[in-house]
């Protein structure tokens, strides 16, 4: 099939998209609930001196659908 | 003198309480497989005994029985059968992941999403599919091709899952 994606992808990758192409199929009723399951979102903070520094969120504007898989 | 031949007697009678102690069959006797199947959100089955389970995967469609040989097998996005008793059977489509026969008759599934066959619209995914054909011939980066290639693939995959149900 397509095992041309191993050179691209990882298998991270790889299983976030299948999934995205599952959620984006379902009736509509589910899809709703199924689609916040493929959002992820990054909030990291630099510790220095057991001071944590500013949190920042990494990519913000998560609104837009549906954004690039993590990884 | 009696007493003597009484002992002895009873001696001769001790080794037969052993042989009647009993083996025991610890699981060699089940016919039916311990299944869990898992999402990281969701427990479908866990731990249930189930007759068979069907898979798809990446090496061809399988029928796990009881007792099967243990194997890690990779899925492809397809669809998992499990028949619990009689003839009754439930189908999932599940997007990929990983099945794993244990020694001892376990068999753990493992994948990302999935969800039962009537949860699917015929509709969105022939949308979905032409959406991703276009972009899989279209004129982006590899990388999005290779991406609409795979989503493709599902959609392909679940279109044989929901026309043959």
């Amino acid at each position: 099939m397509s095992a041309t994606w191993r050179s691209v992808f990882t298998y991270n990758k790889y299983a976030q998209i299948t999934a995205r192409a599952v959620r984006n199929s379902l009736k509509e009723t589910e899809r709703v609930a199924a689609e916040k399951r493929g959002l992820t979102t990054v909030r990291y903070q630099h510790w220095e001196n057991g001071v944590g520094g500013q949190q920042t969120v990494l990519n913000p504007e998560l609104e837009k659908a549906p954004g690039k898989p993590a990884v | 003198m009696s007493a003597l031949r009484l002992i002895s007697s009873a001696a001769r009678r001790a080794p037969a309480s052993f042989a009647v102690a009993r083996r025991g069959y610890a699981e060699a006797a089940s016919d039916r497989i311990n299944l869990s199947l898992v999402l990281p959100h969701q427990a479908i089955y866990t731990s249930s005994e189930v007759i068979q389970v069907n898979v798809a995967a990446a090496t061809g469609d399988m029928g796990i029985l009881a007792n099967h040989v243990p194997s890690i097998e990779a899925l492809r996005p397809g669809v998992v059968e499990v028949i619990e008793s009689g003839s009754a059977s439930k189908k999932w489509f599940v997007s990929g992941g990983f099945a794993n026969v244990h020694p001892g008759n376990k068999l753990t599934i493992n994948v990302v999403e999935a969800a039962p066959l009537e949860n699917f619209s015929a509709e969105a995914v022939r949308a979905n599919l032409q959406e991703a054909l276009k972009v899989a011939a279209g004129n982006g980066s590899e990388e999005d091709k290779l991406e609409a290639r795979i989503e493709a693939d599902v959609y392909e995959a679940l279109q044989h899952a929901l026309g043959s149900k």
